[in-house]
This record gives structure tokens, sequence and C-alpha cells, in this order.
């Protein structure tokens, strides 16, 4: 679905009674958590069987989700087992592009939004524990998972007739969205369905693009993306200093006066490799 | 009323410097002050200080990291600790980026593609340990032998050497011998240590072979620091001979230029002008060493500076002038690293520079060529016995005399069935970068599941050794763990700890948990007697186990004290406004000089005897030596006296004295031939910092150096393309043209060029996406597009037959004009050819076909077979 067809969805459902819209918390609650299962960890035999299930797949299709045959059509076990494969080469291993937030945002773990992710999810009383592997709390799995909670916490407010608590357990949710997850999540979405191999990862990119832009849109939150998700570092318009008698720096092009590439090749560093792979793919 | 005008003001101003020099002052400079303490210029708080060893490479500097709010966000030097004396160097202070690397492995690993394709499956802790203790189980059923653990830098306290040998394993290989073990075999025998500990700061006179001690070898902080007093303050004369103009000889006096491989030449011709010229310390050689001064100058005399200026180039008058120079200046002390120790026969050349010091009698004075001051700690009982049979790959028959391995090897042999291994450990290395051949050995090596079925890395990231691996156990930074540290870089010992700073991120462990569990996975219920010497709690009761028993430390506080302060001094503590040692009255504390000279006591002489040389001996054991009619320690080797000749070498057809063998291959160089060496950037260590992005951004490209009258005859300038070219292989690179090397020499830097090791490293995005976000100016000042060339692949294994060090500074290469399809980058070995070089060098071996032709003086030893009957 593209963010145009949701803009649509928003204004439509602009007005909703209270009823509708806890049901409404309710069923994002449930897409948070479906995105989030995706990033926690490797996906389970059981989260793939459900998500595999008619009633879901049928779901999904009418979000826009269109999962190739290598989800739809491999064996349970086989899936599993290739989808843990490619977890592991996108989020895991060296060189790839962990979903977490300090990693996008300031090139390393456990930084400052790590802290201010805990703080947030300590205020609200939680704390990021279990699952199968420690997860970092700006992992993308545990922040989708605290918005997921936050909207449980909305809809049983909304239904009890509180409404105060209501309105501001989804401020805290709008914050959340202004501080953290608006930040990262749209690029990071786009790089990851061009990174990645397999149809499943491609379409919970997707989803998880188009359904940020969509919550952004209801919460009415405006925010730059600033992970970008591009495949090219910017290169800082930096002027240094060379000297071409210097041993350490000499050998680059770049650091001898008039010998420099391009303007345009000079943009990038060398992406090659994953060019390669993008190509291979089309 | 004053006059003051510009003259007068002038002339009072230099008539009172002394007085305002003697003035008080209140006012210092905040860094002084400040030491140990940091502010958040954002919060404005003060930062919580954490005191640590760094480990970055391994001088162990004394280090504080600085946290706020959870994350470490500055690391400066120690204050308190009296080698480095808050002094922590760029690499240290880029430290924190290996904690936080983005390529970090955070979990255990299992591989599911062919071995090196880059495919992976997360596992939990537990099945990793279950797979491991099934594979380990299986080997130690058929022999405990064939499970190996080869490690590149162990600081773990003894954990890594008490698991192997819990499970009764010898084959356990460390990385000396591609390091500085033919400096440690040139030394051992003569003095007993490995290694010396110069009183810089007190000398006058520094003669300095091969090392690059300002910026990059061993201890070069501490050191720089004192060399730095020693120059300045003490108005010592620094004379370095080094193939390059590194940093170090351009600071000297005087920089000398010699052809690789022939310090020890130069070194003789200079004891022979001493001995001829009778400059030597007659009375000490004649109290302290095996060879009397007569039978010292009778042998020296064949090392004329004649024949060491045509091995080397060094002109005859330079050699004779030094030479008057070291021995008429007192004190003076000699210092080496791997310039004259990387060689076929390093240990002859090391063994010739340290002469020099023995020869003047600088040693053990202030301000001359003193033996180190460590200190030791407990290992925590009970302790696994020494396994029961000997491992062929620890303990090499043809090199029985490197004590410290020849691991370099290691590849060669296991092709070649000498023995069989079934799990391949390794920790903390990374030999198919860092090794000779590189990945045209190594690589080939662990590809080949004949030769290694099962392959263990305990690592923090997926460096070139790690991709080939069947399983990774992630481990702590140096930031996350408990680790006990002594180091003898400076004349006061101390011992020190690393103390996590931050929880582990991910599910990385301590090495010693690593172990533990995987003990504790492999003898379940103790039945097999293994899991007995693996009781401990965590990383902290271990240490307390090893700490908190230490006499005068224990008062202190043991390892609580530790925690607080990173480091305990015995005498005394660092003052921070003299950089001395001083006592609780602020009085300085000397050094101690003269070890060799501390007197047994009666309680030690009782039941002793004394032999004919003077050497006392209690229960089997040399405790020390009689001179004088007084009763001294000695040094520590077997008779307790400096052993210029070294009996044991003589056992296997070596020579026991003095001497130098030139590098056979290096007689005939043609005029289009260069001996190819390496160096090393400050901020670099081998292999494990190009992914450090303070560090990676100072340097990160290696040119080849080439001297301006070589390159003209190559027809190349800086910036130009060349081909390198050995007898194993190539690369293409760039070069550097530079009056800053032997003309006959050229040398590329290690460090870069790496294909595996992280997004930065390799500087290409291999599967995964850009650096990061956009919010990091760090990131996005990422500017350079060259990582530069990796030049190990084209170096050969050679072996000193005494040491066992490799020899990286032997290698003969072309250098020419890159042709139209060489391509920048481009580095290959070859199999064949390397292992065809494995075989040559160990016809050198004492076993070897040519070992007696390289040793004629040697005439009357008995042969190979003469010692397998002995």
């Amino acid at each position: 679905m593209t963010t145009a067809v949701l803009e649509g969805v928003i204004n439509a459902e602009a007005e909703l009674s209270d009823g509708e819209l806890v049901a409404e918390c309710k069923a994002r609650a449930n897409i948070y958590r479906i995105l989030s299962g995706a990033f926690l960890e490797e996906p389970t035999a059981e989260y793939l069987q459900a998500i595999r299930s008619p009633e879901v797949m049928a779901s999904l299709r009418g979000l826009g989700a269109a999962f190739g045959p290598d989800f739809t059509d491999a064996p349970i076990g086989q899936l599993q087992e290739e989808l843990a494969q490619e977890y592991a080469v996108l989020f895991v291993v060296t060189g790839g592009c962990p979903a977490v937030e300090s990693i996008r945002l300031y090139g390393r773990f456990q930084q400052q939004s790590f802290f201010e992710v805990r703080k947030i999810y300590q205020q609200a009383g939680f704390k990021v524990s279990g699952g199968r592997f420690m997860v970092f709390d700006d992992q993308l799995g545990a922040e989708l998972m605290y918005v997921a909670a936050m909207l449980d916490r909305a809809a049983v407010a909304l239904a009890g007739g509180n409404r105060s608590d209501y309105v501001e357990t989804i401020k805290s949710i709008k914050r959340f969205w202004a501080l953290h997850l608006g930040k990262w999540v749209r690029g990071y979405a786009s790089l990851l369905g061009r990174a990645t191999e397999y149809s499943f990862y491609r379409e919970i990119a997707k989803l998880l693009g188009s359904f940020a832009e969509w919550e952004l849109g209801l919460l009415g939150v405006r925010v730059d993306d600033v992970d970008g998700g591009k495949l090219k570092v910017p290169l800082a318009e930096i002027e240094y200093e060379s000297d071409s008698n210097e041993p350490v720096c000499n050998a680059c092009e770049k650091g001898q006066p008039g010998k420099g590439k391009s303007a345009a090749d000079q943009l990038a560093i060398d992406i090659s490799l994953i060019e390669e792979r993008l190509q291979r793919k089309k | 009323m004053f006059e003051m005008n510009r003259r007068t003001f002038l002339k009072v101003s230099a008539g009172a410097t002394a007085a305002a020099a003697a003035a008080p002052s209140v006012l210092r400079a905040m860094e002084n002050e400040l030491g140990g303490k940091d502010i958040g210029p954002v919060t404005m708080a003060e930062r919580q200080a954490i005191p640590l060893t760094c480990h970055v490479c391994n001088i162990q500097d004394g280090a504080i990291a600085f946290v706020e709010d959870g994350r470490i966000v500055k690391l400066e030097g120690n204050p308190e600790h009296v080698s480095t004396r808050g002094r922590l160097c760029a690499k240290g202070n880029a430290g924190m980026w290996y904690t936080y690397n983005p390529d970090r492995v955070l979990y255990p690993l299992k591989r599911v593609g062919a071995r090196g394709e880059g495919k992976w499956k997360r596992i939990s802790w537990d099945e990793a340990l279950a797979e491991v203790a099934e594979k380990v189980n299986a080997a130690h059923k058929q022999d405990p032998n064939t499970i190996m653990m080869k490690y590149g830098r162990d600081r773990t306290g003894g954990a890594i050497g008490r698991f192997i040998t819990t499970l009764g394993s010898a084959t356990v290989v460390n990385h000396t011998s591609v390091c500085e073990s033919s400096k440690k075999i040139g030394m051992q025998p003569t003095w007993g240590p490995d290694i010396e500990t110069p009183d810089f700061e007190n000398t006058k006179y520094i003669l300095n072979f091969g090392s690059n001690i300002m910026e990059a070898a061993y201890f070069h902080n501490p050191y720089a620091q004192r060399i730095t007093e020693g120059v300045a303050e003490n108005h010592a004369k620094l004379v370095t001979f080094d193939t390059r103009l590194s940093n170090t000889a351009g600071r000297s006096d005087e920089w000398i230029p010699v052809l690789p491989g022939t310090d020890g030449a130069v070194a003789l011709a200079i004891g022979h002008v001493i001995l001829r010229e009778d400059l030597q310390d007659t009375d000490f050689i004649d109290t302290w060493c095996n060879v009397s001064t007569a039978e010292l100058k009778k042998h020296y005399k064949q090392f004329t500076p004649e024949w060491a200026s045509k091995l080397s180039g060094v002109p005859v008058e330079t050699i004779e002038r030094i030479a008057r120079e070291f021995a008429q200046t007192k004190p003076a002390t000699t210092y080496t690293y791997r310039g004259p120790a990387k060689h076929l026969y390093g240990s002859y050349n090391e063994k010739a520079t340290m002469m020099l010091s023995i020869m003047t009698g600088n040693v053990e004075k202030r301000g001359g060529y003193c033996l180190p001051r460590g200190m030791g700690y407990n290992q925590p009982e009970p302790m696994p016995p020494k396994p029961a049979k000997a491992s062929y790959l620890a303990s090499h028959p043809d090199y029985p005399l490197a004590e410290h391995k020849v691991s370099h090897m290691t590849p060669f042999w296991i092709a070649e069935g000498k023995q069989k291994i079934n799990v391949y450990f390794t920790y903390m290395d990374n030999p198919v970068y860092t090794n000779p051949g590189a990945q045209a050995v190594w690589g080939k090596l662990f590809r080949d599941e004949k030769l290694i079925p099962y392959y263990v890395s305990i690592s923090t990231v997926i460096g070139e050794e790690t991709a080939l691996a069947d399983i990774i156990l992630p481990d702590c930074m140096y930031l996350e763990r408990w680790e006990p540290e002594s180091m003898p870089n400076s004349l006061w010992p101390w011992l020190g700890i690393r103390q996590p700073v931050i929880k582990p991120l991910g599910e990385t462990r301590e090495t010693r948990i690593i172990l533990r569990d995987l003990i504790h996975k492999i003898d379940p219920n103790g039945s097999k007697g293994m899991k007995k010497y693996w009781n401990f709690k965590d990383g902290e009761d271990y240490m307390r186990q090893q700490f908190d028993t230490i006499p005068k430390l224990k008062e202190a506080g043991g390892l609580d004290f530790l925690k607080k302060h990173g480091c305990w001094p015995i005498y005394g503590k660092l003052n921070p406004r003299t950089g001395k040692i001083s006592d609780n009255t602020g009085r300085e504390i000397q050094a101690e000089f003269g070890l060799h000279m501390k007197e047994l006591s009666a309680a030690d002489m009782a039941g002793a005897t004394v032999d004919g040389h003077g050497t006392i001996r209690k229960n089997g054991n040399a405790i020390g030596v009689r001179r004088n009619g007084r009763n001294f320690v000695g040094f520590g080797t077997h008779d307790r006296l400096i052993n210029i000749r070294v009996e044991e070498w003589a056992k296997y057809g070596f020579n026991p004295m003095p001497t130098f063998k030139q590098i056979p291959w290096h007689k005939e160089l043609k005029d289009d031939e260069l001996i190819l060496g390496t160096h090393k950037f400050n901020v670099h260590v081998q292999s494990r910092t190009a992914s450090v992005k303070w560090l990676a951004e100072i340097a990160h490209s290696n040119p080849v150096w080439l001297n301006t009258e070589t390159a003209a005859k190559i027809g190349v300038k800086t910036g130009d393309l060349v081909r390198v070219e050995s007898a194993v292989g190539h690369l293409v690179t760039k070069a550097y043209v530079t009056e800053g090397i032997h003309p006959k020499s050229c040398t590329i830097a290690t460090g870069c060029g790496h294909w595996e090791y992280g997004r930065l490293s390799t500087l290409n995005l291999k599967n995964g996406p850009e650096f990061g976000g956009t919010d990091d100016a760090d990131l996005n000042n990422v500017w350079w597009e060259d990582k530069g060339v990796h030049p190990n692949v084209i170096i050969p294994a050679v072996v000193d037959p005494i040491g066992g060090s490799q020899g990286w500074f032997d290698t003969v290469v072309k250098v020419t004009k890159a042709g139209p399809d060489d391509k920048y980058g481009d580095a290959e070995g070859d199999w064949e050819k390397h292992h065809a070089a494995a075989k040559q060098t160990m016809r050198y071996a004492y076993t070897g076909d040519l070992h007696r032709k390289m040793h004629p003086e040697m005439a009357s030893w008995g042969g190979a077979g003469s010692v397998k009957e002995d």
C-alpha cells in the first residue's frame, strides 16, 4: 500500500467513536507486534505459521504486502532455517545493518538513544527482558513492542472511560515517534527492502515504511527521517590539509592537490559490492 | 621612581628569572589538576572515572575510562600509574570505539554455508557450548593433543593455558614467532630475562638498533617519555641504526642507515673497536661473565669495522666513532626491537647488540641497561597438571632452542601431516592477516576441512581468520572484562587490573567465563576431573583469588585497592607534579639498581654449596654466585653468570659466542633487487585497529617506501603505481619516494589492506548498508577511499633456527612500474611457492643440510645425531 492510499485511510477515518478508537488501537498494536516479531529475533516456526495463516495473509495483502513464493510456498522448517540465516546476515554479523537506533543514528552500539528509550520504558513501567537473545533497548523490535504495549494501555484506558489517561498515553506515543522511531525507521525500511534477498524481509520492510508514514500522519507528528537509508554515504564538505611528503596519507589520490577524482566521484565511498547485490536481484 | 623602559625591563627580567622561579605558584595547568577527573561539557557534572589497564596494544598503559549516563565517553591516562604517568597514546584514546563498534559480534554464530562464504546462524550459548563440547569430547577420546589452541594476545592471566592444560593437551601455540621471539632467545640464555628495561631517563647515550621506540615499538609510551627526558633534561645522545628514517630515527642525534639484516655485524664491529682500544669494563666482564676479557678480545678480533662496513654500508669511521662515544660516555645503554631480531639468525644479532652494554659494564647501573622489573600474581588453586605428552606443533624437534615456539610454520606442518588436529581454538589471533603468507597460506589451511575439521574462534569481530571459522564464541572487549596485569615497562614494578567499565554488550562473555562454561559442559558432573580447576563465580572472583593474598597489596586492600586505583606500585606513589615516584612525605624514591648484587642471607646459604665457578647451589638449583668472598644472587641463568658463551647453542651446532651470519640470499643482490621490510604506524596495531574510526582516519594507506635513487632507476615518483614481486607472490601499490630509506631496501606499513574486519577496515559495504546515520559527524567525515594494501601475502616464512622468529625483513623483491593489467590493491600469493619456501628455511635448522655449511667454525660439532643420542 502506498503512502497516498494510507493517507486516504487516515482522512476517511478521522472521526471515530470511542469504541472504534479502541478497536483501532488494538489493530494498530497488532501490526506493531507483527513487525516487532520480525525484528526482535529470528522468526520462529509459530510466528511464521501465524503469518502464513490465511487470515493474516489476507490482512497483510490488504495492506499491500506481496510475499513471494520463497515465503509462501517453502516448507516451514526450511523457511525458518533460511530466514534465520538471512536474519544473521542482515542484523547480526560483521558488515550487516543491525536494526538498532544507536547504530543508525550514531554509528555505534549503545549510544544516547539506548539510554533515552530505556528511561522512557522505565517511566512507563517496562523493562526489556526475556526472548531467546539479549536485545538492545533501542532495537527496532523493542521500540515497536513498546508502542504496541502503550496502544494496549490506551485502549484499556479508553474502554474504561478514562479519557485523560488515553490522551496522555497517545501523547507519549507521539513523543516516542518524534524522538525515536520517526527519526530512523522510514529510511531504515527503505534500505532493508533493498538489502535483503528474501521476500519476507522485503515485504516486512515495505510494511514498516508504509506503516510508519501512516502512524506519523495519524499521530500528527512531523519529523525528518535522519537515517535516510541511503546506500551512499554523503561525504562532508570538509577542507583538509595534505602534505605530499607525508607518507601516511600521500597514497590517497585525494590527499594530493590536483590529483583528486571528479567531484561526483568524491561524493561516496565504494559501494560496488552492495550495488552488485542489488543489481543481481534485479 | 622606577625607570621603566623596554631596555631596563629586559635587564631586570633576565636577572630576576631565578627569583621568579623560586616564588610560590598557585596557578597550574588545568590538565594537570584535572588528571583523573572529567566534567561533562553539557551536564557540567563530574563523570564517573574508572581506572583500568589499556589493552588496545600490549604496552599496558594505565588508563581511566570516563562514563556518563552509562556510556563510555572518553579515555585518558591514569595519573597514578607509575610507568605511563597519565599519558595514553592515540590508540588508547580511541579505545571505546572497539566496544561500540557496529561490526562487533554480540552472539554465538554457527557457520551454515561453506567456510568463508559468510553465511551464519545465530545460536544460543547453550547450543554453542554443547556443540563445541561434543567435538572436544570426541577429539579428547582420540588424543588430547588433537585439540589445539592458538592465541594472539593472551592477557587473561593464565586462563587460556589453564583451559588447554585442563583438557590434557600440550598443543598450545602463541604468536611470538611473528613478534619478538628471537629477541627473547638472543637474551634469555645470556642473562636470564627475555627483555631489557633501560634507564633512558638517566642515561647519557642511547644506541638504538632497529627500534621505532618513540612511537611504535614495545613499551613506546613509557619509554618515549623517558627517552625524551633523557635527551631533553639529561642531554643524552640518541643514535639510531635503522634501514628506515622512522620518527625515532628522525628525532635521533644521528640516523645511520644500514642494509637490512646487518645490525649484528655493526654491533660486533663496535665491540671490536671497544675491545681493541681497551675501552671495555674489564672488572665487570671478569667478575660477572662466563668469558674473560682476554677471551673476548681474542674472539672479537675477527669483527673488524672494515668487514662490517662492507656488509652494512656503514662507514668504517662511523663505526669507530660510535664505538668510542658509546664506551666513553657513562652511563649508556643499547636498545633493540625487531630490527635486528626478525631475520634468519636474528638471535645472533640480538646477542651481538646486548654485548655492547655488557662489555662496557652498563648492566644494572643507573642510566644503563637494566633487568626487567615485573611483579607476579597468584593462580587460583588447584591447578591442572601438565599434559602427559608433548605436542609436535608446540615443541618442534627441529627447533629445540625456540622456547617461544615457531607458530608461523603451523599450516605447513599440519598440511604435511606432522600432527593431526581435530578441534582448533583460536583466541585474539588473526594469522590469516598477520602471518607470512597470509591468505595464501593460513587461508588455505582454514578452508580445508580435512586439515582443520572443526574450528572455534573466540573473537569480538569477524576478521580474516574468524570469517573462516565453524563457530564463533563472542568475546568481550577489554573495557568489559576482568584481567590481571603487570608489565616491566619501567623501573618501578607494578600490578594492575582491567575491570569492566560497562556491562558486556549483547551476549558477549569474558574469555575465562566462556572457557569455564565450556569445561563445565564437557565435564558437567566433574567425573572427568576437569571441573575442579574451574571453580570460580565470575571474573572478579577469579581476580580476588589472584590478588587478595599478595603480601602488602593484601594489607592495602587487595583487589579493592586495584579497583579504585587501577595500579599498585610497590614503592610509594607517583607525584603528578614531578612525574617521579615519591614516598608519603613527597620525597623522591629512586629506582633500585644492581639487582644482581643483592646478597644472599645466611638462611639462603644454609645447606648451599659453591662450585669452582663460584655458582652457589642449593637443592639442585643455582641460587647465586660468589664473588670476592661475597654471595650475590647474580643473574637468572643456569650458573647465575652472564653467559657470553651459551653452551646450549654449541650443543646444537650453533656458535655459542657472539657472531653474525649474513643472510645467504642477500649476498648477491642484483641491481634490480631490494630487501622488503615492514613497519608499524604509531596509531595501529597489527590487525585490530583498522576498524577504529579515529585511527583509520589518521592512517589508512601504506605506499611502498623507495629511496630517491632507487625510484629514479625504476622511473617512478611518489603516487605512481608499482608492482612489488617476491618469489612467492606479488602486490600492486603506490610509491612513496624519499631519502629516508636505504637504497637497497623498501618497506610497507602493516595494519592496512584488510579484506575482512568490518566495513571501516575494508572500506566496502559488503552485504550491509552504509556506515550509519547522518547525525554522526565522525561518520560523515569518512572521506578516505584508500584502505591500503597488505604485504604479508608476498612474504615467505623464514625461521631463525635458534630463536624461531619469522624473518620479516629478509624478503628479496623486485619493484617495477605497474603494468597495464596491474590494479591497485592486487595482492596474490601461491601456496606451493610458500610451501617450497618453508621447506627451504627448514634446511637451516640444526637438523638441516645447510646448518653445517653456515657454521664452518663449528667443525668439531658431532652433528644432529649426537644431540639425539644425548
